[in-house]
C-alpha cells in the first residue's frame, strides 16, 4: 500500500478548512545534503524519511536516542484525511466534536481577554483555576489536594502527558502499556527512552488480563501508564480491575499516569479514580483536561494532580516545555468547572442519545459493535465486510460509501493485533450521525 | 520518593526570576523585572480573539494563514523565501517552538554552544535533550562576540549554535559582522543554528533586525524560533512558531503534536490580525518602546549606574553596577526591593561560564522596561527618592556586604 508522505496532517486531527495537497517527500531532495545528516539520528530511522535515504552518519547512533522519533507515524491518516475530503466523506474518524462548547464558557474566555488577562500566567497555574481544578476534584473523588502544591496546569491533557514522562521516567525505565493506546503514549514514551512493555485488551469487553499484568509487573518496572474511560474501545476500568492494578503497583513501588480526560462521559458505570484507592493517591499522577467536556479542544487547558514529590517533576518539565498555559483560557476553565451537576447530566443525556443513533445504526449495517462503556468512541469488527484489514475498510469505507472511521492497528505496539477492529466517534451532531448511518445502510454490503 | 524522579529533572531548580517575583509581590514592589507589558494588548487582537471564541473557532486546529503570513514578513524583513506548507511550524509559543528543536535534533552528548549572558531556558532545554551546553562568554561592556573564543568552543561534538538577537538581558543586536563570523564558523564546520528572535520588531535608533538565516547558505542549517508574544503584547496566548528546513520542520512539527497537539485555536485565528498589522503598528511600537528605553538609560545613568552599552533591541537593559558598589547583583536586588519598592533581576542567573577573573557576572542587574508609562514614571520617582543629595547617586551603592 502506498504511504504518502505528508508533513502537515498528524492523525488525531483534521483540519475540514484547509484543502492542502499532499506533498511527496521529493522536495525533501532540493534541500542540501547537510539538511539530512544533521537532523538527529532519530530522524534516520522514522518512517517519514524513508524516501530520502539516510547517510552513513545516521547509522551509527545508539538505539536508545534513535527511538526518540521513530513512532511517529502519522501516514496513515494523512491518507484517509485528504481521502475523506476528495469523497465528500462525513467524518466520523476525528475525535474532536463538530459543535461547538458552551457559551457560558466562550464569554467567561472573552471576558478575560477584555479584562487585560493577556499575559504570561503563573508557570503551574492560575491560583484560580488550580482551585477550581482541586475542588472539582474532590468531587469526584472525595481527595482533598493541595491547589498550589499537587495541581499543575498544562497545554492540554497531551502536555500533562509529555510532562509527566519527561518529568519522571529515565532512559531503560520499565513503563507498561494496555494496548490499544492512544498514540502519544508509545511516541512520548520513547521520547523519554523508555522500555515499553505491553498488555493488550481483547474483545468482546476488552477485560484487564490480569494474570498476564501480574506476570509483567516486577521490581523493575517503573510505571503504568492507563487511560479509563479508554480510547478507542471505551471500556472503564471496574473496581476489581483498578484493585488488581493498584495492589501490583504497592506490592513494586510502581508510579501510575492515569488519563482521565473522557472521565466526565461515563455511561454504563460511574468513573474510578484510581488515585481513590487506598494506597495510591502517593504514587499517582492524574491527569485531565477540559476539552472533551466541554467541547473546547482546541482550548488546550489540561492539568496533572499528583502528590508533591511527583508534582515537583512533572512541573520541571512543563516549565521549559511550554512554560505557561494560555491566560484568558485558564480563567473560563475556572468557570467552566464550577458548572453545576445539570451541565454534566445534560452532557451524558445528549451523548448518550448520540450514541444510541450510532450504535444502533451500526448494528443494523451489519458490524459486531464491541460494548463501550463511556468516551465518545466505539470499536467495531468489520470483518463481515470482507475486507482483508482495517486500513483497507476505511480506505472502501471513505470511497464506496462516503463515511471515515479510524483503523484501530495504529493503537497497537503489534498492528496485527488491531486488524480487525475500527473505530468510530459520537461526538458529532444528531443530523450528521443519522446522514452517516443512512449511507452505509445503504452502500455497505456483507460479504458471504 | 525523589529517587522517582528523571535525572535531568533532579538538576533542575525553580527559577530564580519568578523567586524575586514572588518578594516583590509579598512587599508590593513595582515589577521591573519581569519580560511582559503591564499595559493592554492592542485592541484589534483581542477583537479578533473574541470574535474566533464566538465563530465557534475552538477545536483543535491548525491555521494555515500564520504560516502564510510568517512566509511573507520573512521575505519582506530578511529577503528570504519560505515555503509556508513545509517549512513553518505552529508551536504553543517560542518557548515550546525551541524546546521541540532542541528534542527534534539533539542526541545524548552533542553540543551546543550558547552565548552568555543567555536567558535561563536553553540550557535546560538542550539538557532535557540529552545535550551539552557549552558557553562563551561575550565581551563586555559592549558584548561583542570574540571570533577567537568562538572557535576555541566548537569541538567534533559541536551539533548546534543558539543565537537569540534582540538579545534579553543585554538588549544587544548582533551585528552584520558578527553575524558573518558566526556563519562562516556553523558552515566551515557544519554546524545547525537555532535562533531565538522573539524581539525581532522591537529595535530602535533605526537598527533592523538581521536573521542569520538571511546569510549566505544558512537557510539549509537555521531553525528560527520566534512568536507573538512580544510583538504584540500577547505572551499569555501561546502562540509562536518554528522556520526551518523541510526535513527538520517536520521533525518539529511532529515532536510539537506529541507535546501539545495544537496551539491554542481562537488565538491562531487571533494571530491572522495581528500578523496582518499595518507597517505604522510596527512603527509605534519601535518607537513607543524607544522612548521607554531612554526614559530608564538616562534614570540609571543619572543615578550612578555603569550605563556604558545603550540597548538597542528588545525590552530589556543591563546595566552595570559601578566599582564603589560592594554589593554582589543579587543583594542589590533585594535592598532595591526592600527600600526602593523596585524589582529588578540580578544577572548572576543569566551566566553560566566559568566565573571570570573580574566576576562580571555579579555585577549587572536586568530591568525590564515593557511597562506603562505611568509604571516607569512611579518607578522613576520612586528610584529617585533614594539618591545621596551630595552626589546625586543611589544610596544604596555606599551599602556594605553583609558577608
Amino acid at each position: 500500500m502506498l504511504v504518502q508522505f505528508h508533513t502537515l496532517e498528524p492523525f488525531n486531527f483534521f483540519q475540514s478548512l484547509s484543502k492542502r495537497p499532499i506533498l511527496k517527500l521529493g522536495n525533501c531532495a532540493e534541500i542540501n545534503s547537510i539538511c539530512r545528516r544533521r537532523i538527529s539520528s532519530v530522524m534516520a530511522s522514522s518512517s517519514v524519511s524513508k524516501a530520502a535515504a539516510p547517510t552513513q552518519d545516521c547509522a551509527a547512533q545508539p538505539l536508545q536516542v534513535a527511538k526518540r522519533l521513530e513512532k511517529f507515524k502519522t501516514t496513515i491518516f494523512t491518507q484517509m484525511s485528504s481521502l475523506a475530503i476528495k469523497h465528500n466523506a462525513i467524518n466520523l474518524g476525528q475525535g474532536f466534536p463538530n459543535f461547538d462548547g458552551p457559551e457560558f464558557v466562550k464569554e467567561a474566555a472573552i471576558q478575560a481577554i477584555r479584562d487585560g488577562k493577556n499575559q504570561y500566567a503563573r508557570g503551574y497555574g492560575v491560583p484560580d483555576l488550580n482551585k477550581a481544578v482541586s475542588e472539582r476534584f474532590k468531587k469526584d473523588t472525595g481527595l482533598i489536594v493541595d491547589p498550589e502544591k499537587e495541581v499543575t496546569v498544562t497545554s492540554g491533557c497531551t502536555e500533562a502527558i509529555a510532562a509527566t514522562i519527561l518529568g519522571l521516567i529515565n532512559p531503560g525505565d520499565e513503563v507498561i502499556l494496555f494496548a490499544p493506546f492512544y498514540d502519544s503514549y508509545e511516541a512520548t514514551l520513547s521520547m523519554a527512552g523508555a522500555n515499553i512493555k505491553c498488555v493488550t485488551l481483547r474483545p468482546p469487553n476488552f477485560a484487564i488480563p490480569v494474570d498476564e499484568l501480574k506476570s509483567i509487573v516486577t521490581k523493575n518496572t517503573r510505571a503504568v501508564l492507563m487511560n479509563s474511560p479508554h480510547n478507542p474501545t471505551g471500556k472503564m476500568f471496574t473496581r476489581e480491575e483498578l484493585d488488581a492494578i493498584a495492589s501490583l503497583c504497592n506490592e513494586n513501588d510502581v508510579l501510575v499516569f492515569s488519563d482521565e480526560v473522557y472521565d466526565k462521559l461515563a455511561f454504563e458505570m460511574d468513573h474510578i479514580s484510581i488515585a481513590s484507592i487506598p494506597g495510591m493517591y502517593d504514587r499517582t499522577v492524574t491527569m485531565n483536561s477540559l476539552g472533551k467536556t466541554f467541547s473546547l479542544t482546541g482550548w488546550k487547558i489540561g492539568w496533572a494532580i499528583a502528590p508533591p514529590h511527583l508534582t515537583w517533576g512533572l512541573r520541571q518539565a512543563h516549565s521549559y516545555l511550554t512554560f505557561a498555559t494560555s491566560t484568558p483560557m485558564q480563567y473560563a476553565a475556572a468557570t467552566a468547572l464550577r458548572a453545576p451537576d445539570s451541565y454534566y447530566e445534560e452532557l451524558r443525556r445528549d451523548y448518550m442519545s448520540k450514541k444510541n443513533i450510532l450504535v444502533e445504526g451500526l448494528k443494523a449495517v451489519g458490524f459486531t459493535v464491541h460494548p463501550s462503556s463511556g468516551t465518545y468512541f466505539v470499536v467495531v469488527d468489520h470483518t463481515p465486510f470482507g475486507l482483508e484489514n482495517d486500513i483497507a475498510f476505511c480506505e472502501y469505507l471513505i470511497k464506496e460509501v462516503g463515511v471515515v472511521a479510524i483503523p484501530t492497528s495504529v493503537f497497537y505496539l503489534d498492528p496485527e493485533e488491531g486488524k480487525n477492529l475500527v473505530r468510530f466517534t459520537f461526538c458529532k451532531d444528531e443530523g450528521t450521525l443519522r446522514s452517516a448511518v443512512e449511507r452505509m445502510k445503504e452502500k455497505l454490503e456483507k460479504k458471504k | 520518593m525523589e529517587e522517582k524522579l528523571s535525572s535531568v529533572a533532579k538538576t533542575l531548580a525553580p527559577s530564580p526570576i519568578q523567586q524575586l517575583s514572588y518578594l516583590a509581590e509579598r512587599c508590593n514592589a513595582i515589577n521591573l523585572a519581569e519580560g511582559f507589558p503591564n499595559f493592554p494588548a492592542p485592541l484589534h487582537i483581542k477583537d479578533a480573539a473574541v470574535s474566533a471564541i464566538r465563530s465557534d473557532f475552538n477545536q483543535y486546529r491548525h491555521v494555515q494563514g500564520i504560516c502564510d503570513y510568517v512566509a511573507c514578513k520573512m521575505k519582506e524583513m530578511h529577503g528570504m523565501n519560505v515555503n509556508p506548507l513545509t517549512d513553518i511550524v505552529i508551536c504553543c509559543g517560542q518557548s515550546e517552538a525551541f524546546a521541540a528543536t532542541m528534542l527534534a535534533i539533539i542526541d545524548r552528548g552533542d553540543e551546543v554552544i550558547l552565548l552568555d549572558p543567555s536567558y535561563e531556558t536553553y540550557d535546560t532545554c538542550i539538557r532535557l535533550a540529552g545535550g551539552v551546553p557549552v558557553y562563551l562568554g561575550l565581551d563586555p561592556p559592549h558584548w561583542t562576540l570574540n571570533s577567537d573564543k568562538l572557535e576555541k568552543a566548537f569541538t567534533d561534538k559541536t551539533k548546534a549554535l543558539v543565537l537569540n538577537s534582540p538579545h534579553n538581558p543585554t538588549g544587544k543586536i548582533s551585528t552584520k559582522d558578527e553575524l558573518e563570523i558566526i556563519a562562516e564558523a556553523c558552515r566551515r564546520r557544519d554546524v545547525l543554528a537555532v535562533t531565538d528572535e522573539v524581539y525581532e520588531h522591537i529595535t530602535f535608533d533605526n537598527e533592523r533586525h538581521i536573521s542569520l538565516a538571511s546569510l549566505p547558505e544558512m537557510q539549509g542549517r537555521t531553525i528560527i524560533t520566534s512568536s507573538l508574544s512580544k510583538t504584540f503584547s500577547v505572551t499569555g496566548w501561546r502562540v509562536g512558531w518554528a522556520i526551518a528546513p523541510t526535513c527538520i520542520a517536520s521533525a518539529i512539527r511532529n515532536i510539537h503534536i506529541k507535546i501539545t497537539d495544537s496551539a491554542p485555536a481562537p488565538f491562531q485565528e487571533a494571530a491572522l490580525a495581528a500578523l496582518r498589522s499595518p507597517p505604522e503598528y510596527f512603527d509605534l511600537l519601535r518607537r513607543d518602546y524607544e522612548s521607554k528605553r531612554d526614559c530608564i538609560f538616562n534614570l540609571l545613568a543619572k543615578v550612578g549606574f555603569k550605563m556604558e552599552f545603550k540597548p538597542k533591541g528588545s525590552f530589556f537593559l543591563f546595566a552595570e553596577l559601578p566599582e564603589s558598589c560592594t554589593l554582589s547583583d543579587v543583594e542589590f536586588v533585594e535592598e532595591l526591593i526592600k527600600q526602593a519598592g523596585v524589582v529588578a533581576v540580578p544577572g548572576s542567573g543569566f551566566f553560566h561560564a566559568n566565573p571570570s577573573a573580574d566576576n562580571i557576572s555579579r555585577r549587572y542587574i536586568r530591568f525590564a522596561f515593557c511597562k506603562s508609562e505611568d509604571t516607569l514614571t512611579a518607578a522613576s520617582a520612586k528610584i529617585g527618592r533614594l539618591v545621596d543629595n551630595a552626589s546625586g547617586y543611589l544610596k544604596l551603592f555606599q551599602l556594605v556586604r553583609k558577608s
